[in-house]
């Protein structure tokens, strides 16, 4: 009676597991949802054959551990993130860089009359993640000795309207767009003015993950594409999607950003190759000034460091 | 009837007279209803009843830390302050003082200098026997030992009425003896009046020239006897079958 | 010595060994838990800056900590004097408990500057309130038998505070600051990611740099911070209270 009873059910239980033996496909972003990632919150996933879920994130979410570790299926980093996460035996490979340049920056108060970013580290605070190569590279180039470093308030922007004399890591594309609501006049200096310039916004998977199913990776990678193409078109609803998910940043910021930022996204190189193209020189020059910094001991392949699908 | 009331040659005691005392609990729960007693001066009063009848309650009343609802209480002579002292069912000593600071507490609330203190301190303690125990701490005492510096602390500020709230109840039997034979004998030298509420009726019966015993509901008086005991009273007193007269009487009125 | 130290010692040997085995052998990946053996080695290389950075959050958590321990134990006693000023003020040292420092943290920057001063304050709020309650807890559950003694012999409020509430209170005090002590060190590292400064400056920048032996080797002095407080206070405690209270008596 019972043998009966489990030969009847068996075959339905083993398609309900089959039905959920295909997970939604995880993609981790580094950060609240943004104009950064309107091309993710845009991309026709479905019609590639793809379930995608994206997770937003905030101040420190370990993106590329989270990939490495095989916990989600992409995320979002940073080509150094990439570098230095290889050279500790994590596995992680780019696909593709939304960030053509870096938009990372330091942003100081209009009134200083500051003229380079030279000129930011002759006095005051400056607030910055001082772990990251470019803080380093800064230090390297002009020294720390005048200007007193904090930590990066990660994204707030109080201590800046707060003190004339303060100055802040950010991003290009957000922070000075949210002082200058605030009433401050900012100037903003590249970090690509020293030389550093990693790719950002970068789509990573894991090296195993890639092996074994490219064609999944292949897929992603069209539908981003075609996400970043039709945010960069027209932003406008995705923004109010993302705005409904990150209320902190209201509409007309968010269409203020998402035109900021176009110059980063859409270069020459892009209009060439495709969006989220990338060249073994940049990374190359990227290891390289990780060597010289000192920060990893051997010099990484750069070709196993991204794939273009 | 009136047998030979035994008081002391040096009356340093005190009356206390209630009047339709009266106490009632929150549950509306009549306590002590209308109670009128009067305990003359240096007398050694037994109080006797079932839990709950009431005892403690009229005791903590006396001692001013509860207040009746009705009747009044007046004890004479009223001129000293502190002339009470009361000695708990715990030894309640104050676990980071040593011995000789936990009997001189009193003192020490009443302003009194350091060294007068210590001196009348020591001196009771002495009475008590505890003399080479003096930097001990209550955690290093045994709890007869501990009970004896609760009575040395009551005794220090030399009070003219003492209560004693079932002070020997925790203790072992042999320790509650020889603390009896030791409170009777000073209370012979002291003269204060003391009223002693008990479970046990033999030793209401031993300590005693007087028992009272307070009925279940609202303590209402159902024996007051003088016993017909010698003065002097000593453990071959516990054998004698005039004390176990005196407790078949009390434990009667206790049952009914 | 050996009763105190053995015991702790082995359990803590045995996982480092599993540790250092799993990672080794490939079970776990290097880059989510550093072997031991490396961790003492980013201790060894690193150790100038992990001692000044030790040394800087010791002086933030042990000052915040003073702090509280001070104010605790006095605002205890002033919310034990009467029923209507518990009810008015507790509710707002429970806010001390409740409110979450990381988003009190960046505030405490604006108003204190990023310095230790920032520590010290985050330090004082993560563990002000352990000391209160246990404080108050210990004043307030004074033996009733007691406050009638002292009643009985006219003693003031004052008096039985001094003389007898807040000694009696005295083995609650000790837990609540040993309580207390832990949360010290976590509130100076929380601060210290704000502002700054010590093992929780050196945890934020080698996160970036993905060097979590670092991190880890940050974590282990933390924690070794907060176990020396706790033992200091534990010293105090015994020879405060061993001659007379239950805990430190012989069974």
């Amino acid at each position: 009676m019972l043998r009966r009873t489990f030969l009847k059910t068996a075959p339905a239980l083993g398609l309900l597991s089959a039905c959920s033996k295909s997970p939604r496909i995880k993609l981790a972003l580094n950060w609240k949802p943004e104009p950064e990632f309107g091309g993710f919150y845009a991309a026709p996933y479905s019609m590639h054959g793809l379930d995608v879920e994206i997770l937003p994130g905030g101040s420190g979410t370990p993106t590329v551990q989270m990939v490495g570790a095989g916990s989600v299926d992409f995320g979002i980093v940073s080509a150094d993130e990439v570098v230095l996460a290889r050279s500790h035996g994590n596995d992680v490979v780019a696909l593709f860089a939304v960030f053509q340049h870096s938009p990372t920056g330091i942003m100081a108060h209009a009134s200083r009359n500051l003229t380079s970013i030279g000129d930011v580290l002759k006095g005051g605070t400056l607030a910055l993640e001082s772990g990251l190569p470019f803080a380093r590279l800064l230090e390297r180039k002009y020294g720390f000795s005048h200007v007193k470093v904090v930590p990066s308030p990660g994204g707030d922007i109080t201590s800046f309207l707060h003190d004339e004399n303060f100055a802040q890591q950010c991003f290009l594309t957000s922070e000075p767009i949210a002082a200058r609501k605030k009433g401050a006049a900012v100037k903003v200096f590249a970090v690509s003015e020293i030389g550093y310039d990693p790719y950002t916004t970068v789509l990573a998977i894991s090296g195993d993950s890639l092996r074994k199913n490219p064609d999944r990776a292949k897929a992603m990678v069209a539908a981003v594409r075609e996400g970043w193409r039709a945010y960069l078109d027209n932003p406008k609803a995705v923004n109010q999607q993302m705005n409904q998910l990150n209320p902190t940043m209201d509409l007309e910021t968010f269409a203020e950003v998402s035109q900021v930022q176009k110059p980063f996204i859409e270069t020459d190189d892009t209009r060439r190759n495709g969006l989220g193209t990338m060249s073994r020189e940049r990374w190359e020059t990227l290891i390289g000034q990780f060597k010289e910094l000192g920060d990893i001991s051997q010099t990484i392949p750069a070709d196993e460091c991204f794939r273009l699908l | 009837m009136h047998a030979r009331r035994v008081t002391n040659t040096v009356s340093t005691g005190v009356v206390v007279q209630l009047e339709q005392v009266r106490r009632v609990f929150n549950n509306r729960q009549v306590v002590i209803a209308g109670m009128d007693l009067r305990i003359d001066s240096g007398e050694f009063l037994a109080v006797l009843g079932p839990s709950g009848c009431g005892k403690s309650t009229l005791l903590r009343m006396i001692a001013r830390l509860a207040e009746p609802d009705s009747g009044r209480i007046r004890i004479e002579p009223n001129d000293e302050r502190f002339q009470t002292a009361f000695v708990f069912q715990d030894a309640n000593l104050l676990p980071w003082r040593n011995v000789l600071d936990n009997a001189a507490l009193p003192l020490e609330l009443m302003g009194e200098s350091k060294t007068k203190r210590e001196e009348k301190a020591r001196a009771v303690l002495g009475q008590v026997g505890l003399l080479d125990a003096l930097d001990r701490y209550p955690a290093q005492l045994s709890g007869g030992m501990r009970m004896r510096v609760s009575l040395a602390r009551a005794l220090v500020t030399e009070p003219r009425l003492l209560l004693l709230d079932e002070p020997f109840a925790a203790l072992d039997e042999i320790t509650r003896f020889h603390l009896d034979v030791q409170l009777r004998e000073l209370w012979q030298r002291r003269g204060m009046t003391v009223i002693f509420v008990t479970h046990s009726v033999s030793e209401a019966a031993f300590l005693a020239n007087r028992a009272v015993v307070m009925g279940r509901s609202g303590g209402a008086i159902k024996l007051d006897r003088t016993l017909q005991l010698p003065a002097v009273r000593d453990n071959e007193l516990r054998g004698d079958p005039r004390l176990g007269q005196e407790m078949r009487l009390l434990l009667g009125a206790i049952e009914e | 010595m050996k009763k105190t130290l053995l015991p702790p010692l082995i359990p803590f040997v045995v996982v480092a060994l599993l540790a250092e085995f799993l990672v080794r052998e490939g079970f776990v990946r290097a880059y989510l838990l550093p072997a031991p053996s490396a961790v003492f080695r980013a201790m060894i290389s690193s150790r100038a800056e992990l001692f000044q950075a030790l040394l800087s959050t010791s002086t933030g958590s042990l000052t915040g900590f003073a702090l509280s321990a001070v104010t605790g134990i006095a605002i205890a006693i002033l919310l034990s004097s009467s029923r209507g000023v518990q009810r008015a003020f507790y509710p707002y040292a429970i806010f001390f408990q409740t409110v979450p420092l990381i988003a009190v943290a960046p505030l405490l920057v604006i108003w204190f500057g990023f310095g230790i001063e920032t520590v010290i304050a985050s330090a004082f709020v993560a563990s002000v309130f352990p000391v209160i309650a246990n404080t108050l807890s210990g004043i307030l559950s004074t033996d009733p038998p007691l406050r009638d003694l002292f009643k009985l012999y006219g003693a003031s409020p004052l008096v039985t505070l001094f003389k007898l509430r807040i000694p009696a209170a005295l083995p609650q005090v000790f837990t609540g600051l040993r309580v207390s002590a832990g949360l010290a060190v976590v509130g100076a590292i929380v601060g210290e990611f704000i502002a700054g400064g010590g093992l929780g400056s050196v945890v934020d920048i080698a996160r970036t740099q993905q060097r979590i032996d670092k991190v880890f080797a940050a974590v282990l002095l933390a924690s070794l911070l907060g176990l020396g407080m706790f033992g200091l206070i534990n010293l105090f405690s015994h020879l405060m209270l061993r001659r007379w209270h239950a805990s430190e008596q012989p069974l």
